[in-house]
């Protein structure tokens, strides 16, 4: 199984802040990848330079073999990315937005009508996608949005908190969903979550980041079993006390 | 493709119901407003054709029944435009108010007693005008009436007195009109029989129009572009769009190209809307400064001879520098979209654009702004707006050097706001640049009280 993501020493530094300090990882293909940390703790500034939103002060990270510094464009082309409280188009449809975004990333209206019909499926809003963006509650465009993220089908998905907005039947739903395209499809997932126990169940391995260091990565049962913890809340608590007292 | 997909999207963004709305209440606020001027000009126009003099001789003499026929008689040449009409009263007493509202006027000329006898006593004799104001409305308050009596009692008074002397009526006539005048007006090296009132009437319409179109267009591509940006940051909505396989410049190039599109409509509303205001408004006058050319040259005609005609090439240079404007505009919309993120911040962004646009055009309506001070023509012409507020005058008046001058200022000023746009659209500074004066002020005064806290602290401890 080849990587479809190698981020290598990737560090962002803001005048005076090292908000990322030499993050390595990589993901498999068809493997769900989650970043764990505090608030604050360089997860976004990571996920951002993989998104090629931010340039990194140093370092690089490789998307199905382009290089996020030399090659955004192509880089662009094999992901998609929800970032953590992102909204939508208020005036649009729910339908008409996902035709806008599909027409983002193909040319070909074949690929675009196909890409709205699986994101019709996979959000289940129905005839509300009809309506209004703006009449839509915070669940339903958090549903439509992560629908818009994997329609394309993506090399990589980057998801900043998948499920945030979402109540407890519908962020079951979301996780599930995306099992089954890394499974079914051979998506990829590079998630980044507050909530434990989601990335615990949804995740093949996990990376807990604090202050801008990524301090281990690793599967969750390894990582459970190496610091002796009933959970991945418990892990982290450790690796986080760990590396404060070193 | 993709292009396209973000160009129809941008366009259904802007075109809304309430951009929709807000373009027919302007037309319509333009057309009624038009209509009102139009009307009460035509009515303003037609009390001084149709002439109702009011009049009472209470000093009943042959003299004042004399002047009487003669103001009749008005009526009766043929030369005349005016149609006058004599109502004759009685009044007595100086209740005046009383007088009006008893016979149902509202003006009225009272030749007073002792009128012939003080002519008689080479004495200036007195009239008595009176008028009902209803209103401060100019265009309501015009009485033709009483304007008419006094200037036809004042000539029959005259030519009686120029009777009595022995002079003529053709010497008479010379002495009330002594000279005419021949107008001709010059321009660089050029001249034509036409004076500077008729050419000035007949170009300010034009020089109102572009001013007003140019202001328009200045603040609408700027608020939309600068609101599309911004509400693409509000929303969230914006690091999905930047993070998708499509070019930055094919977004930028689109949410300019959008935002031009709806303020050009929108100009073409005004230009249209007030077109018919200005129309409604100012008929009459430019068909009376029209009359002012001499002999049987035409306004036109006099504008070639002039040389001061913009012919088609003047209207094409007008329009590259419109759009250069509209650029400039837009380029400057970019960099300050780009810093904004909350809707209030949009408003505040807006205060330099509208101050570059405004001062400009304040100045060119007032003045010449070749004729200002050097350092204050500078710093004007430092503007990038004003070179399109003074295009048409510096191609009119033969000024090319200057109008081009102006257009590649504008070329460079536009180059240079775009690259800065571009280094902000291009790079991560889009995302991560912001202006929050509120939130720096109020770190300052945390800052501030925290030091003052600790100076007191350390001046306790000592």
């Amino acid at each position: 199984m080849g990587n479809v993501l190698e981020v290598k020493g990737l560090s962002k530094q803001y005048s005076k802040v090292l908000a990322a300090d030499k993050v390595s990882f990589e993901i498999g293909e068809g493997e769900i990848f989650a970043l764990i940390g505090p608030n604050g703790a360089g997860k976004t500034t990571t996920i951002r330079m993989i998104s090629t939103l931010l340039t990194p002060t140093a370092g690089d990270a490789v998307i199905a073999g382009h290089s996020v510094v030399k090659e955004p464009e192509k880089v662009r082309e094999c992901i998609t990315y929800l970032p953590d409280e992102a909204g939508a188009y208020k005036n649009m449809t729910g339908i008409k937005y996902l035709r806008f975004m599909a027409g983002l990333f193909h040319t070909d209206l074949d690929a675009v009508n196909k890409s709205v019909e699986k994101a019709k499926q996979i959000c289940g809003l129905g005839e509300r996608l009809n309506d209004k963006i703006g009449s839509y509650s915070r669940g339903m465009i958090r549903k439509l949005l992560l629908a818009r993220a994997v329609m394309t089908g993506p090399k990589l998905a980057i998801l900043d908190e998948p499920t945030s907005g979402l109540d407890v039947l519908n962020a079951i739903e979301i996780r599930k969903m995306i099992k089954k395209l890394a499974a079914e499809e051979g998506m990829s997932f590079l998630l980044s979550s507050h909530n434990m126990l989601e990335i615990e169940f949804v995740s093949d391995r996990v990376g807990i980041i604090a202050k801008g260091h990524l301090m281990v990565t690793g599967k969750t049962d390894e990582l459970k079993e190496r610091y002796n913890a009933a959970n991945l809340e418990e892990v982290f608590e450790r690796v986080v006390l760990e590396n404060e007292v070193h | 493709m993709k292009f396209i997909n973000l160009l129809k999207k941008e366009l259904s963004e802007l075109i809304n119901l309430q951009m929709i709305l807000s373009l027919v209440i302007t037309m319509g606020i333009f057309m009624v407003l038009g209509g009102v001027m139009k009307s009460s000009i035509n009515e303003a126009v037609e009390a001084t054709k149709n002439v109702t003099i009011n009049i009472c001789d209470r000093d009943k003499t042959d003299f004042t029944n004399d002047i009487m026929e003669a103001l009749l008689a008005v009526n009766d040449d043929p030369d005349e435009n005016t149609k006058v009409t004599l109502k004759s009263f009685e009044t007595t007493g100086s209740d005046y108010a009383k007088i009006l509202e008893d016979n149902d006027i509202t003006n009225l000329v009272i030749i007073p007693e002792g009128f012939t006898a003080a002519i008689e006593k080479n004495e200036r004799p007195e009239l008595i005008s009176i008028e009902r104001m209803t209103s401060t409305a100019t265009m309501s308050n015009i009485t033709a009436g009483n304007n008419s009596a006094i200037s036809l009692i004042s000539n029959c008074v005259a030519s009686t007195i120029a009777a009595d002397t022995g002079i003529t009526s053709e010497q008479y006539d010379l002495m009330e009109v002594p000279v005419s005048i021949r107008s001709n007006t010059v321009v660089d090296d050029k001249s034509a029989e036409v004076s500077s009132e008729a050419i000035l009437g007949k170009i300010t319409i034009q020089n109102m129009i572009l001013p007003i179109i140019v202001f328009v267009l200045i603040m609408l591509t700027s608020q939309m572009l600068m609101s599309a940006i911004a509400n693409e940051k509000i929303d969230k909505t914006l690091e999905t769009l930047l993070s998708a396989p499509v070019s930055r410049l094919a977004i930028i190039g689109s949410k300019m190209l959008a935002a031009a599109i709806i303020a050009l409509i929108n100009a073409a509303v005004f230009m249209v809307g007030f077109s018919v205001f200005v129309s409604g408004s100012t008929t009459e006058i430019t068909e009376a400064a029209g009359n002012i050319v001499n002999g049987s040259i035409s306004l036109d005609e006099a504008l070639s001879q002039l040389g001061i005609a913009l012919n088609a090439g003047d209207y094409i240079l007008v329009g590259l520098q419109l759009f250069f404007t509209i650029l400039i505009c837009l380029s400057i919309s970019l960099i300050l979209g780009a810093l904004v993120d909350d809707p209030k911040s949009v408003q505040n962004m807006l205060m330099p654009i509208m101050m570059l646009a405004i001062v400009p055009y304040m100045i060119s309506m007032l003045a010449d702004i070749n004729e200002l001070p050097a350092p204050v023509k500078i710093l004007v012409y430092a503007i990038p707006f004003t070179h399109t507020f003074t295009a048409i005058p510096n191609l009119m008046f033969g000024h090319t050097a200057l109008f081009f001058f102006g257009l590649i200022y504008q070329v460079v000023f536009f180059i240079v706001c775009m690259i800065f746009a571009l280094r902000i659209f291009m790079t991560d500074k889009i995302l991560t640049i912001s202006l929050n004066f509120g939130q720096k002020n109020k770190y300052k005064k945390k800052k501030k009280g925290l030091l003052l806290r600790m100076r007191n602290n350390s001046e306790e401890l000592k």
